[in-house]
């Protein structure tokens, strides 16, 4: 007995001096990472990259046809949250497309990326920069809709690690944002693979990719050369090429076409809104407003690709479902979001030669785009007759031919054409009402912003 | 006889004669020796002085020596080998002993008072056992007897309304379900706010393992693991004095469960069978299919711009459509449950023994909802020496929960279905085929039937213990404990609920989850002369959890009869396989002393240091004191003959929570942020190294007073419970990429009163006892940090706000005033919002809380709060010869509930069905009535707005229990070869007076700080069960 108790005192000492202590009490996480300890390879970096896309998937599942879409006048709507503010232009700070998390939510991915890709390689290396480039790529495209949407944002390009960095950041002037929007782009149009191979050259940022974003900041600051300049390294890139009207839905039901510069990737888990925003007939989010289908020349073949044209009151949306889609299950829904694609491009390019005073390239390219859909050519005389001029033929074109993709109101916006063509719908009628409100939330969580003046 | 015998027996005032045979029978077989003829011999009877009967198995002992006996069945004893001046004792359990000099005289009768020895119980207390006269801190039991009464399947609904300052709400009324408990209110942000759970010392696993909920906010109820019948008492300890040996773990009251062991004696064999059924308890009104499409179709006609109807409201040709169902008659049904109790106790010199197993079958009252359990248990404890014990606790548990998905306010629940789901939909198709899946959503009859959504668990809690005494006082003790649960999870939704041809989901997920520990400590235990009596504990304790998930989900089975993962197509998600592991060091003590039984003082400390927080802030110390008076000793209080015991005690100390995530000062970066198919990570967490504790403070006063032999006790406690450094998940900027940092903030504050009156109204052939308690408990948040608030709150999820000055349960959203009889009464114009419309006839009245004339944001107000004024419950027992009655309420009174199950069921969403009220509705400009007109894609939110229109007044009482039992007389069965025989029918849930119109306001749809919402959970049942219990 004498040696138990010895026994048990030596356990006592032992455990009261607390020898063992910091051994015992030292857990680190097994199936994550600590904040500070997660890039350490290649393949770790690569998977940082993949997950500022997965970032992408959840800012664009919905946003992209609010931010692009809701204000403008091709949608009309029965619905009573987001969608009817949006269209009634009686926008709140609590819309849930006022919110610019997800964005965010890219913008930090990407920020750590870009702070730990370059440590885990020695020296050069065709990954690191085909990594670094998309970081970059990704980043500006968050910025870019952040810009378009809310105007002057919160500028940060280093990732957050501790809670002794300044959190409460106030808004930096859009246009030294866009100038680092150009920065990223440009670093991003040298650094990117050229391509990846296979569907990944879709849904993966490629020089394409870059140059295809470039062209469109550009546009939207009103740079024309620019537009040209970069438009141009887009069309003479191999991989993208316009596809017949046959397969025109394809680009969108199915994805990975020919023509797509760059989509956001889907799957049957990793799901986006697009039934909800389009095919629940007249409880979708939205259908076809009575000026949109109106808009329509005779003999464009897209009229019945684009909306269920069999119904006295069209409501469906079968752009993105095909032809004679009639399900109005609100699932989630797997397509790919096509953000940027060749005809997109060919039109900017269009619109820069036309603002250029170039109208014989600018109608040469409007025509590629208005042949593919079964119509005539159009001379500047009937661009004159028909659209009163140039530029505004191709703004129709792009109406149609870019329908619901989320690109609508950034161009009437861009072409000073907002108030004129929305003040009928909803009474819009002040530039400063462009912009949407900043979040509720974000201004609650950030002393150091205000509300855009709008909406003061 | 042992300690523990007296406590198995403590209530059992009607199985006395039985125990006394068996007494008896121990004592016969254990001191009968030789006689020692030569000297001489006293005999007599033994009865009850209050009812004169005989009593059975008295002991009767020659003090100072090891010669004794017992009375027979008639109350008769002889005892020989005794001599003049020698002293007789005679003792029976429950009754006070008699000690009687020897004096020649040969007969010596005797009777024996009932002891109403409530004081002399002993409850458990961290690390040991207690008098209850001289607990200083705040400790509450419930007994076997109540346990037996209650018939309930798990241990924390037995304490719904018998446990003074312990709330227990139901999340889900399905066998197994959640519940939350709350000892003395909340008193964390973070959502750990449930009390430390203690099984013969094993601090055990309280949180659900479940992961595959479906669209409940709650799990199941680990605690269900442990069968009542089994639990000789579960103690809860509230005030810092009797937790803070619990340290950081303690914040929110610590529930010891102790198990029954054995006693010396022969083997008792108790075999207890019962069977019952349930069915709800209220069904609900839901309109017809007529009703219903006229009501769809003036929705659609109170559009602004009116639309063409969906082919489902117009279209009653259809055979898919041409139902008129109440879904509720399709899925509910009466069920029926069974349980069988076999266990067997007993001991001899050196060994004791409690060996029980039983078996459960319980349906629910949703069709195909079932739950079977099997649980053993075998306590064992050796004597290996005169110095040294060993012993062991060990149960085992297996259940097997047929489950169904009945929560939240997703399609998927079952519950929401049977109440909104069109009546126009046909059950089943022309070809008899379900009709699984219209319109976005899957028939729930097709969803009990054909789904799986099972959890099987297997669960071991054990504790092993050395204990060895170094000198007299001195006893050292090790303990190893283990709760280790290995879970398996299966969901299953086949394809003929989807309209996907092929489309069928499925997961499995399997769980291990493991606590051990090791606890050494030095007990001391000693009185120096009369006076003074010290009692110490020093130890320290070692504690590791660990927890492995692993699992998959899958789709695009080839066949819906192949559900496991297997057969999967395509493995949709991997990324639930995570392993964390968490530990714990700690040091504890405590001291206490005693001056002759009236001054009482008590010291503890304990040192935590746990592996969540940072280097620096690992350690934590949480000392308590606590003093008590026990004034009924003191001389000038002597002559007061009706005061049996009176005591005052005081109370303060620290106690921790230290529930927060396994790595969250650490930061996190996480796995699976995958982008397609190629695996992406992403940060998760922001480190914060700084975090460190919260820390309760609380004070307690607290008064026992016992009245005229104890036939009527008086308890009464007071508290205030402080809690600061909250863990709270800070909002911070979502420009960061994070959107809160954990950081320690703020106070919150609950204060409170209990009272437990317990009284021994009648005694005698016709007792009659009462047992009364009610709490009440305000809390009240105390800081928030000012760049946290918005508006000066937080919102707390979809339903409250959390703001300084208001309870955690506080409802906040728009007041509704009624609804405008015609557009004329918006005398001031009141518009939607800055740009909307004018409400008109038909709209919701909002309060203009300030008078703009806008209704937006700035009109929300409080509209209510979940926390009750106060709560508790009554017991009466009756007792005549053979029969017992327990007659039990529970009662709730001024808890309000946000009912978004009603808010579901009167609202136009989609193609929703809606209650009866909804024919109440506004119709035409002049209607007078607070059901405003349908309007489909309502621009004015009138429905979706959190308003006051669904909180509903929660109070009730109800008649919780009824439990009625014969004992058959021991000369009857005696024949038959068994020594009891008791017939029982209990029913629980008998009756419920209140004015909420949903199911049952017994209702809690998260297990969280978002307390008083039902958005649809499994209801309750009433239960009728009958039963036999036998003892061989």
């Amino acid at each position: 007995m004498k040696n138990i108790k010895k026994l048990f005192i030596g356990c006592i000492l032992a455990a009261i001096t607390g020898s063992c202590a910091d051994s015992i009490l030292d857990k680190e996480p097994v199936s994550s990472f600590p904040a500070q300890g997660f890039y350490k390879n290649a393949s770790d970096a690569q998977a940082g990259v993949y997950g500022i896309y997965d970032a992408m998937q959840s800012a664009f599942r919905i946003n992209f046809s609010l931010w692009g879409e809701g204000r403008a006048d091709a949608v009309d709507t029965n619905n009573s949250g987001d969608a009817l503010a949006l269209h009634q232009n009686t926008l709140t700070p609590i819309i849930s497309s006022a919110s610019w998390n997800n964005l965010y939510e890219v913008i930090s991915r990407a920020n750590y990326a870009i702070k730990y890709v370059p440590q885990v390689f020695d020296g050069e290396s065709t990954l690191k920069d085909q990594l670094l480039g998309q970081a970059h790529a990704l980043r500006a495209i968050a910025y870019f809709y952040a810009v378009r949407v809310w105007g002057d944002v919160p500028l940060i390009t280093e990732p957050y690690e501790s809670a002794e960095q300044e959190l409460f950041i106030s808004a930096t002037d859009r246009e030294i944002i866009l100038d680092q929007v150009v920065d990223d782009l440009i670093f991003a149009s040298e650094n990117c693979a050229e391509n990846y191979g296979g569907e990944r050259d879709r849904i993966l940022v490629t020089r394409g990719g870059a140059n295809g974003f470039l062209t469109q900041v550009y546009m939207w600051r009103g740079e024309y050369d620019m537009v040209v300049e970069s438009a141009q390294k887009v069309l003479d890139n191999p991989l993208y090429s316009l596809v017949p009207i046959n397969n025109w839905s394809d680009i969108f039901t199915t994805g990975f076409s020919g023509e797509s510069i760059f989509e956001v990737g889907y799957n049957e888990i990793q799901t986006n809104s697009m039934r909800v925003l389009y095919a629940l007939g007249s409880d979708s989010y939205y259908f076809p407003s009575e000026s949109f289908r109106n808009s329509f020349e005779n003999g464009d073949r897209r009229k019945s690709l684009i909306y269920d044209t069999t119904q006295v009151t069209p409501r469906k949306i079968w752009k993105f479902f095909g032809e004679g889609f009639n399900d109005e299950s609100p699932d989630p829904s797997e397509n790919n979001i096509v953000l940027l694609r060749l005809a997109d491009i060919v039109l900017l390019k269009a619109e820069a030669h036309a603002r250029l005073g170039q109208t014989d390239t600018a109608l040469e390219l409007l025509n590629s785009i208005r042949n593919r859909a079964g119509l005539p050519a159009l001379d500047p005389e009937d661009a004159e007759a028909q659209y009163s001029g140039v530029e505004a033929a191709i703004l129709h074109e792009r109406a149609i031919e870019l329908s619901f993709e989320g690109h609508r109101w950034f161009d009437l916006v861009r072409t000073g054409s907002a108030i004129e063509v929305m003040q009928p719908v909803n009474g819009l009628n002040s530039e400063a009402n462009f912009l949407w409100p900043i979040h509720e939330d974000a201004l609650n969580r950030n002393p150091n912003l205000e509300q855009n003046e709008f909406y003061r | 006889m042992s300690e523990p015998y007296k406590n198995n027996l403590r209530h059992c005032g009607i199985i006395r004669n039985f125990m006394g045979y068996m007494a008896f029978l121990a004592i016969h077989l254990l001191i009968s020796g030789p006689v020692m003829a030569q000297e001489r011999t006293v005999s007599g009877t033994i009865t009850d002085s209050e009812t004169g009967m005989p009593l059975l198995g008295v002991n009767i002992i020659i003090k100072g020596t090891s010669t004794g006996t017992s009375s027979d069945l008639d109350g008769n004893y002889t005892i020989t080998g005794i001599s003049p001046g020698d002293i007789l004792t005679y003792s029976f359990m429950g009754y006070e002993s008699r000690d009687i000099p020897f004096d020649a005289n040969t007969t010596i009768d005797v009777s024996l008072t009932p002891a109403t020895n409530e004081l002399e119980e002993m409850v458990v207390v961290g690390y040991g056992r207690q008098k209850k006269r001289n607990v200083t801190g705040s400790v509450v039991s419930v007994g076997s007897e109540e346990i037996a009464q209650s018939n309930l399947q798990d241990p924390v609904s037995v304490l719904q309304g018998r446990a003074a300052g312990v709330q227990v709400t139901s999340n889900s009324g399905a066998p197994g379900g959640g519940m939350t408990i709350r000892v003395r209110g909340n008193s964390s942000l973070n959502s750990g706010n449930d009390p430390l759970f203690v099984v013969d010392g094993v601090p055990i696993e309280s949180n659900s393992l479940s992961s595959l909920n479906g669209t409940e906010n709650f799990g199941l109820n680990p605690l269900a693991d442990i069968n009542p019948d089994d639990i000789e008492s579960i103690e809860i300890l509230k005030d810092a004095a009797s937790t803070a040996i619990y340290g950081s773990r303690a914040a929110n009251g610590v529930v010891m469960i102790t198990t029954k062991r054995g006693a010396e004696g022969k083997a008792q064999v108790n075999l207890n069978v019962h069977t019952g059924i349930s069915q709800i308890t209220r069904k609900l009104s839901v309109l017809n299919a007529s009703q219903y499409r006229e009501l769809i179709l003036d929705s659609y006609r109170n559009m602004d711009n009116p639309e063409e109807p969906y082919w489902t409201v117009i279209d009653s040709l259809n055979p898919r459509n041409t139902g008129d169902v109440d879904w509720q008659d399709e899925l509910l049904r009466t069920a029926s449950q069974y349980k069988i109790d076999l266990a067997v106790r007993g001991g001899a010199e050196n060994v004791k023994y409690s060996w029980s197993s039983s078996f459960l079958n319980q349906d629910g009252i949703i069709l195909n909802s079932n739950y079977k359990r099997v649980t053993t248990r075998l306590n064992v404890d050796f004597d290996i020496s005169d110095r040294l014990r060993a012993g062991q606790s060990i149960a085992y548990t297996n259940t097997n929960n047929n489950r169904i998905n009945a929560g939240g306010t997703g399609n998927l629940s079952v519950i929401r279905e049977l109440l909104v789901r069109p009546p126009s939909y046909a059950m089943y198709l022309p070809d008899g085929s379900l009709n699984g899946y219209m319109v976005g959503r899957r028939n729930p009859v097709g969803i009990a039937l054909y789904a799986t959504h099972q959890n099987k668990s297997n669960r071991i809690i054990g504790n092993e213990y050395l204990e060895y005494d170094i000198m007299d006082g001195l006893t050292f003790r090790s303990n190893l404990n283990l709760d280790f649960t290995a879970m398996k999870e299966d969901d299953f939704m086949p394809s003929i609920l989807d309209y996907r041809e092929g489309y069928n989901t499925g997961a499995v997920r399997s769980t291990n989850n493991i606590t051990w520990g090791n606890e050494n400590y030095l007990k001391f235990d000693r009185n120096f002369g009369e006076k003074h009596s010290l009692n110490a504990l020093a130890g320290f304790s070692f504690q590791n959890w660990q927890y492995e998930r692993t699992g998959l989900d899958g789709m695009f089975f080839p066949s819906d009869n192949i559900r496991t993962l297997n057969g999967a197509g395509t493995i949709s998600n991997q990324e639930v396989n995570i392993t964390t592991e968490h530990s714990m060091l700690s040091y504890f003590g405590r001291v206490s002393y005693d001056y002759m039984g009236k001054y009482l003082a008590e010291v503890n400390i304990r040192a935590d240091g746990s592996s969540r927080f940072g280097k620096d802030k690992r350690f934590g110390y949480f000392p308590s004191a606590s003093v008590g008076w026990r004034f009924s000793e003191e001389k000038f209080l002597e002559n007061l003959d009706f005061l049996s015991d009176a005591k005052l005690r005081f109370s303060v100390g620290n106690t921790g929570n230290e529930a927060i995530g396994n790595y969250t000062s650490q930061g996190e970066f996480m796995v699976g942020s995958n982008y397609l198919d190629y695996s992406g990570a992403s940060p998760s967490v922001m480190p914060n190294s700084g975090l460190t504790w919260e820390t309760t403070t609380q004070y307690n006063a607290g008064l026992d007073v016992s009245l005229w032999r104890n036939r009527l006790i008086f308890n009464a406690d007071f508290y205030i419970k402080d809690t600061r450094d909250l863990l709270y998940n800070v909002p911070i900027p979502r420009t960061t990429g994070f959107s809160y940092i954990t950081q320690n903030i703020g106070r919150i504050q609950n204060k409170g009163i209990e009272f437990l009156v317990s009284s021994r109204n009648l005694t005698g052939d016709f007792s009659w006892n009462t047992n009364f308690n009610i709490s009440a408990n305000r809390n009240k948040v105390k800081e928030l940090p000012e760049d946290l608030l918005t508006n000066g709150y937080i919102q707390n999820g979809t339903y409250h706000i959390l703001k300084e000055g208001l309870p955690i349960g506080t409802f906040y959203g728009w007041k509704f005033d009624g609804v405008y009889a015609r557009d004329e009464d918006n005398v001031n114009g009141v518009t939607n919002g800055a740009m909307g419309r004018e409400f008109q006839g038909g709209d919701p009245i909002w309060n203009d809380l300030n008078g703009d004339h806008i209704i937006n944001e700035d009109d929300r107000q409080i509209i209510g709060n979940a926390e009750p004024d106060f709560f508790g419950g009554i017991t009466n027992d009756f007792s005549y010869k053979n029969f017992t009655l327990s007659v039990f309420f529970q009662f709730s009174v001024g808890n309000e509930i946000y009912s978004e199950i009603n808010h579901q069921r009167n609202s136009v969403v989609r193609y929703n069905n809606l209650s009866t009220d909804a024919l109440g509705r506004w119709r035409e400009q002049g209607d007078i009535t607070d059901f405003p007109r349908p309007v489909r894609d309502d621009p004015m939110q009138s429905d979706s707005r959190v308003q006051s229109r669904w909180v509903e007044d929660g109070s009730y009482i109800k008649l919780k229990n009824v439990h009625f039992r014969y004992s058959f007389p021991s000369r009857i069965i005696n024949k038959i070869g068994i020594h009891k025989l008791d017939a029982y029918i209990t029913a629980t849930n008998l009756i419920t007076w209140t004015k909420y119109t949903g199911f049952d306001p017994d209702v809690n749809s998260y297990s969280g700080l978002r307390a008083g919402v039902d958005e649809g959970s499994y209801p309750q049942s009433r239960t009728l069960i009958l039963g036999l219990n036998f003892g061989l």
